[in-house]
């Protein structure tokens, strides 16, 4: 990921002209028990299968240039996620949806797409928000406990290994109306900024309201949306370029 | 449910083929016409996804109507646990559908600590462990592959047995089980005697051994004379013409060799004494660099993948490798695929190539001289001398590499403590060799990383030395102490050495003989799994186990007589019994052997009526 920033940034120093297709597209299934980093390759085949004039990276390795907004845990489905892939040369937004479409696997698949001619913003840092669906038995009424809490504390280990306790609640936006007894829909920070962790989260049910672990462990979760901005003045990732 | 790599058990991949018309059938009947396969490959996923034979045959056997192919994987120790907590089947990745649904069960073995995953596969497929127990809608068990030529040790749990290479054999095979299949499935017994008759194709329960009372294998005997006292491989004796699969499936997620593969020859002109893979694949059969190069662009195209690799025994011996790696290059020119060239011999041509074929920056040279001395080289016919390997370390230090890594084995026939320091003497020298070169370019050398790694010598069937004593563990062991002594006076080299004890299981399933099937149902009993991964191998269980079947590494590792009949003798590679014998000969005498190229020393593979035995010299 951080590689990915590098290289945008080695090629804006190289002046090359970048055509980027902005693609919003939608995991489930076996996709979704794949790592991040799986993910990136299997676009990256796709997109090389697809034979398109992807731009790549410099150096010893060079890669297909694509960049996500925020990396995907395993076992975590979305409908609207994205992807900047870095062409040579314009790309339309249909061009690409018909030839990248076929050559995903099953499971995988771009929803939509438009083209920005170089990008001012590198797209994983315009994430702030991130939408979540949280499928369980009964876990709505012991999140929404969770929200109406001030300080939600959570132990975890920083980079050098020491556990730490942070207070989480601030990384919990609000839960959506549409909530349902078995279906939680939940609004929390996301980026390289703040990021609150569906897994996290739902840990914190557990641990906080009593959430039974193992029905936890059944939780289909699912990222419905990335947002950029300040809340309360979110914005689609479409229009951050 | 959570279980460590959830994405080995899904499927779902690119290039996966689910045949419609059989979906179909199965949904709405719960049953199909065609014979479906599930092809095991018993490891984890990331392992049996990088087996070519996989590739290849799953594609062969989704290419006809009246078959199809799904795929299935061993389940690692967390996944296995919960299947069984949960009575899940193991089933196929394509369908889901469970083992014991499919009309036959493939396995393909690579190698032998794989045995216990075997019985893993089928008993979480709710399959009846032994052939003798199966019922006549039960799947027909079947494997193929390099440890499939004696599978005596595995005898119980197989129907049948491919001796060969899939591409010929499978379809027939195949057949005879649709025939099966369309009568209604009534008379197992007919069946396999049927498929026995099938060239290349052996039956285990159409044989009865016989052991001597001291507890020597004596012979085994058809059971009558309509059975056939020696089974022939069959190989494929046009590889241009064959299929190959050039839209593989690609995982996704990350697997142990994750790059597209050419297949550019079958078979080695070489006649390393040891090597079973070698004579096992005789003769020497070549694709064409045309047909290569335009199923690499295929590949490449298909697949996605930035890495194309060249498989082969000695990828040096091909004889257009010029003219291939020129076009592949000149057709990936600026879309960042680069070759992986395995098993090249170092000369000029080589390290022009590697510098061009590979994007990435020089990776370190690999050797495997085998043998420390060239007293004991000649022995094992291992055609390369130390002027061979220090002018090409020269070439290749000049040419700023810097990293070696050098493979021996330890144990080999006649082997003294010589030998075992001459691999020391060997390491020094090339260590002094870099010097010397970065004095001479007048170069401020930098420390080089000299890698020496030893495995033991296991004596295989179907080599010149499949009569061979194995080493004791206590002779290895204090081999393997004496090396790491010498190698401590030479600065560069850094020792990594492989398991003595696995090598000891490995060399008693590698010879054994039908008596061993019921210590490996044993073993797997008692919790032995994986084998092939070193944490998980219990030696000291496998060893209990054996002993209290009445049976010891000496039965198995002694070694045989020259005049003895030996476990796999039923079966025939093509090489013959006494060019084994003349080999093993000249192995006592340290004379080498000229390869196939250079002169032919029939060793009886040109019965096959291909190949190099047959190219015009």
């Amino acid at each position: 990921m951080r590689q990915d920033d590098r290289a945008a940034e080695m090629t804006r120093q190289q002046h090359l002209t970048q055509y980027v297709c902005r693609a919003r597209f939608a995991r489930k299934g076996a996709l979704s028990f794949i790592g991040h980093l799986d993910l990136m390759k299997v676009f990256e085949r796709a997109i090389r299968r697809a034979e398109l004039p992807i731009l790549y990276t410099q150096g010893y390795n060079p890669r297909p240039m694509l960049v996500f907004a925020l990396p995907l845990g395993v076992g975590i489905d979305t409908t609207g996620d994205y992807v900047d892939a870095a062409m040579a040369v314009p790309v339309n937004a249909e061009e690409f949806m018909a030839k990248v479409n076929p050559e995903l696997p099953q499971d995988l698949e771009v929803l939509s797409c438009i083209s920005i001619d170089e990008p001012k913003r590198s797209l994983m840092s315009v994430v702030t928000y991130a939408e979540y669906e949280i499928e369980a038995p009964g876990i709505t009424e012991p999140a929404l406990r969770l929200f109406a809490r001030d300080e939600i504390l959570m132990e975890k280990k920083n980079k050098k290994g020491k556990i730490v306790s942070t207070d989480i609640r601030p990384l919990m936006v609000k839960p959506f109306e549409d909530s349902t007894a078995d279906k939680v829909h939940v609004l929390v920070s996301a980026g390289s900024v703040s990021n609150l962790r569906p897994d996290i989260f739902i840990r914190a049910v557990c641990i906080h309201e009593g959430y039974d672990p193992d029905k936890a462990s059944e939780a289909v979760i699912t990222r419905t949306a990335l947002f950029g901005g300040e809340y309360p003045d979110i914005e689609g990732i479409e229009g951050l370029v | 449910m959570s279980v460590e790599s959830p994405g080995r058990y899904v499927g779902g991949e690119k290039n996966q083929i689910i045949k419609e018309d059989v979906l179909k059938e199965l949904r709405e009947r719960g049953e199909c016409t065609a014979v479906r396969t599930a092809f095991c490959f018993p490891d984890v996923y990331e392992i049996g996804m990088s087996n070519l034979a996989l590739q290849i045959l799953y594609k062969l056997l989704n290419s006809e109507d009246y078959t199809s192919c799904e795929r299935v994987f061993s389940p690692w120790h967390d996944m296995d646990r919960k299947m069984r907590e949960n009575d899940i089947p193991l089933y196929s990745l394509e369908t889901k559908s469970p083992l014991y649904e499919f009309d036959v069960v493939a396995f393909t073995l690579g190698y032998e600590m794989a045995f216990a995953n075997v019985l893993q596969m089928l008993e979480l497929g709710k399959i009846p462990l032994k052939s003798c127990d199966r019922k006549e809608t039960d799947p027909i068990i079947v494997c193929g592959g390099p440890v499939a030529y004696n599978i005596e040790p595995m005898s119980d749990f197989f129907d049948a047995v491919f001796m060969g290479e899939g591409e010929e054999l499978d379809l027939e095979f195949i057949q005879e089980i649709k025939k099966y299949k369309d009568g209604g499935k009534k008379d197992r017994q007919a069946m396999l005697r049927e498929v026995a008759k099938i060239e290349g194709m052996y039956v285990p329960s159409l044989y009865e051994p016989e052991y001597s009372p001291e507890g020597k294998f004596i012979a085994l005997h058809p059971i009558d004379d309509t059975v056939p006292s020696k089974i022939t491989k069959r190989i494929i004796k046009d590889l241009d013409s064959v299929l190959y699969p050039t839209a593989p499936v690609v995982p996704n997620n990350n697997i142990v060799h994750d790059r597209a593969y050419l297949e550019l020859f079958r078979g080695c002109i070489r006649g390393c004494r040891f090597c079973q893979a070698g004579y096992i694949t005789r003769p020497v059969r070549e694709k064409s660099a045309d047909t290569l190069l335009a199923q690499g662009k295929e590949i490449e195209h298909n697949t996605g993948y930035d890495e194309l690799g060249m498989l082969s025994l000695s990828t040096s011996d091909y004889t257009e490798l010029a003219k291939l790696t020129d076009g592949l290059l000149c057709a990936f020119d600026g879309r960042h695929t680069s070759l992986s060239l395995p098993s090249l011999r170092i000369d000029n041509f080589a390290l022009d190539l590697m510098e061009k074929a590979s994007s990435t920056r020089k990776t370190g040279l690999t050797f495997a001289p085998e043998a420390g001395t060239q007293r004991l080289r000649d022995v094992i016919n291992k055609g390369i001398n130390e002027e061979n390997i220090l002018s090409a370390l020269r070439l290749a230090f000049m040419g700023g590499w810097s990293t070696v890594k050098l493979y021996f084995m330890l144990g080999l026939p006649t082997e003294t403590m010589d030998d075992v320091r001459g691999i020391a003497e060997l390491a020094k020298k090339i260590e002094d060799l870099y010097y010397d070169v970065a004095r001479e370019m007048g170069v401020k050398p930098r420390r080089p990383e000299i890698t020496v790694s030893t495995s033991m010598f296991i004596p295989k069937p179907f080599t010149a030395f499949q009569w061979e004593k194995q080493n004791t563990m206590e002779e290895f062991l204090e081999k393997q102490a004496c090396l790491r002594e010498c190698l401590k006076k030479v600065r560069s080299v850094r020792y990594i050495w492989h398991g003595v004890e696995t090598s000891v299981w490995e060399g008693i399933l590698a010879r054994g003989d039908r008596r061993l099937n019921d210590v490996i149902l044993d073993g797997y009993k008692a919790g032995s799994l994986f084998d092939a991964w070193d944490d998980n191998f219990n030696y000291e269980r496998w060893m209990g186990i054996l002993a209290s079947h009445g049976l010891s590494w000496e039965m198995y590792a002694r070694g045989y007589e020259c005049g003895d009949v030996l476990p796999w003798d039923h079966i025939s590679v093509g090489v013959s019994r006494n060019f084994f014998l003349k080999e093993r000969e000249r192995a006592y005498r340290e004379e080498i052997t000229p390869n196939c190229r250079e002169k032919c020393s029939a060793c009886g593979a040109n019965c096959f009526k291909t190949g190099v035995c047959y190219e015009t010299r």
